[in-house]
């Protein structure tokens, strides 16, 4: 990714430590716009802390974290222009699904006539038309993740970051997410960091790759070179299907 | 037929004492051993509306008290209990908070009075809600605090990526969220000062009185029946206010269930 030349993302030789341990080292990374980066890593490995450290959830004890050309590190998480979504949607409960995806525009102060217009557009691009009055419980997790995305996409982002979004839904909801998603950030030209442990997720929805392993970021000029290194798993996971499909048993990567 | 006979029981064990009030602020000539009184009368009413340029003022000022320090407990209380629900030592300073209710009322008021005379508060309704405001804030940090939990700390997080200043914060997510638990908690904290006693007398200095005061005094006098009468009017506003709350109560149960179900 060194190869971009103006990239919208360049993180600098970020380090945090969480209760007195180091959760990341000397991480750096660049990323252009309109790209998705694919991170991907065991639990556990310090892939919601890159997140977070970015988003300014939480404070790095030393490196940059630049947003076009602006240090964006001294900045509250409110004034950064990047929107974090968690695992759970995390829609507001006291307010319905109309008001959660307007949410961000009201803090805005959009008029009204524009609030309504953005969001019936992005309700029709998440195919939640006629559910405008629903309350968070009554929707399905899908659409509630869906609404989370919207609610997110509605403030139009310069960064999106999501930390395993689709985690929680079922495998069919799952991939029709993945779809809205690469379907959404391609047509609205948003970027995002993207972190999963799952790599047909990473493959299916990444331009580019990361690999986080021992606080350390890893990242690939393309999907070839993140293929074909060992330390991917993608060798793993294709050995374990060509033997499935031969023996009908196999060991997983 | 035992879950009916339990219930009857139950409501008639909680509704007895008011009844006996009832009945009480009505009787003229109750005498042993007769179970119900041999007359009734409305002269006990009659002496409190008589009474009503003294007991108007008090009345208007136990509202005021208890106004004052539940809308004051429960804005300071919402505020503090998130910095003790989100502080590391959180289980020390529950436990500091608890002191005000493991020590007798009487035991306090009188290391209070000795502290508020030399701050000129002693006899003051200022010193008088002060007083009350220590053992109602106390209350409502207690409570309160179970309202942070893990799952509203990422909705706060969720709503500051959002775009959310500190104050659009507080008044777009975390208000109407909590809005049930305030409710219950600026209920509470009127109780607290309605029903005082004993920090009112001491801190008060005989200066101010309270309808809790006077209710104690009327009995003092000796007069159980016209006692009785001024129980009553004590325990209009709390019954009013519970009967308005009845869903509340329950809208509060469940979205501590919501919540600490995530």
């Amino acid at each position: 990714m060194a190869d971009s030349p103006a990239p919208l993302l360049r993180v600098e030789n970020i380090h945090v430590r969480l209760g007195g341990e180091l959760i990341l080292r000397e991480v750096s990374f660049d990323l252009a716009p309109h790209t998705t980066l694919s991170v991907i890593g065991a639990s556990g490995c310090g892939k919601t802390t890159l997140l977070r450290a970015i988003a300014g959830l939480i404070d790095a004890e030393r490196g940059r974290v630049l947003l076009g050309n602006e240090n964006v590190e001294s900045l509250a998480p409110n004034r950064r222009g990047m929107v974090y979504l968690n695992q759970e949607p995390l829609l507001f409960p006291h307010l319905n699904l109309f008001d959660n995806v307007a949410f961000g525009l009201r803090l805005r102060r959009f008029d009204d006539s524009a609030i309504r217009e953005r969001v019936r557009e992005l309700l029709s691009q998440l195919e939640l038309e006629g559910l405008e009055l629903r309350r968070p419980d009554e929707l399905s997790g899908g659409q509630r993740q869906r609404v989370a995305f919207g609610r997110a996409l509605a403030v139009d982002p310069a960064l999106l970051l999501l930390d395993e979004p689709f985690s929680n839904l079922d495998a069919d909801t799952r991939k029709s997410m993945q779809e809205v998603f690469k379907r959404l950030a391609h047509e609205r030209g948003t970027a995002a960091v993207f972190v999963t442990h799952d790599l047909k997720e990473a493959m299916r929805v990444g331009d580019r790759f990361a690999l986080i392993r021992a606080g350390r970021v890893y990242t690939y000029r393309d999907r070839d070179e993140f293929c074909a290194d060992p330390a991917s798993g993608v060798d793993r996971e294709a050995a374990f299907w060509r033997d499935f499909s031969k023996t009908g048993s196999g060991e997983p990567g | 037929m035992m879950r009916r006979i339990l219930a009857w029981t139950l409501c008639g064990s909680l509704l007895s004492p008011l009844i006996l009030l009832v009945v009480l602020s009505l009787a003229r000539h109750w005498t042993w051993p007769r179970l119900l009184p041999a007359e009734l009368q409305a002269r006990q009413w009659q002496d409190l509306i008589a009474d009503a340029s003294t007991l108007g003022p008090i009345v208007l000022r136990s509202l005021g008290i208890g106004t004052g320090v539940a809308i004051l407990a429960t804005a300071l209380g919402f505020f503090s209990s998130r910095s003790v629900a989100r502080h590391p030592r959180q289980g020390p300073l529950l436990a500091l908070l608890h002191l005000p209710f493991a020590v007798s009322p009487v035991v306090l008021g009188v290391s209070l009075l000795y502290l508020f005379l030399r701050l000129h508060l002693a006899g003051h309704l200022a010193g008088v809600m002060l007083a009350h405001l220590i053992f109602a804030y106390a209350y409502a940090v207690i409570l309160l605090s179970g309202f942070w939990t893990p799952k509203m700390r990422a909705l706060e997080e969720m709503a500051v990526s959002l775009g959310a200043q500190r104050w659009q914060l507080w008044l777009e997510v975390l208000m109407p969220l909590a809005r049930p638990l305030l409710l219950v908690c600026l209920f509470q904290a009127f109780m607290i000062s309605w029903f005082d006693y004993a920090l009112t007398l001491l801190i008060g200095d005989g200066q101010i009185s309270t309808l809790t005061v006077a209710l104690y005094q009327y009995f003092s006098s000796g007069d159980i029946r016209l006692a009785a009468t001024c129980a009553l009017l004590l325990l209009a506003p709390p019954l009013l206010a519970l009967l308005m709350n009845q869903r509340l109560l329950s809208a509060t149960v469940v979205t501590a269930l919501e919540a600490h179900g995530g």
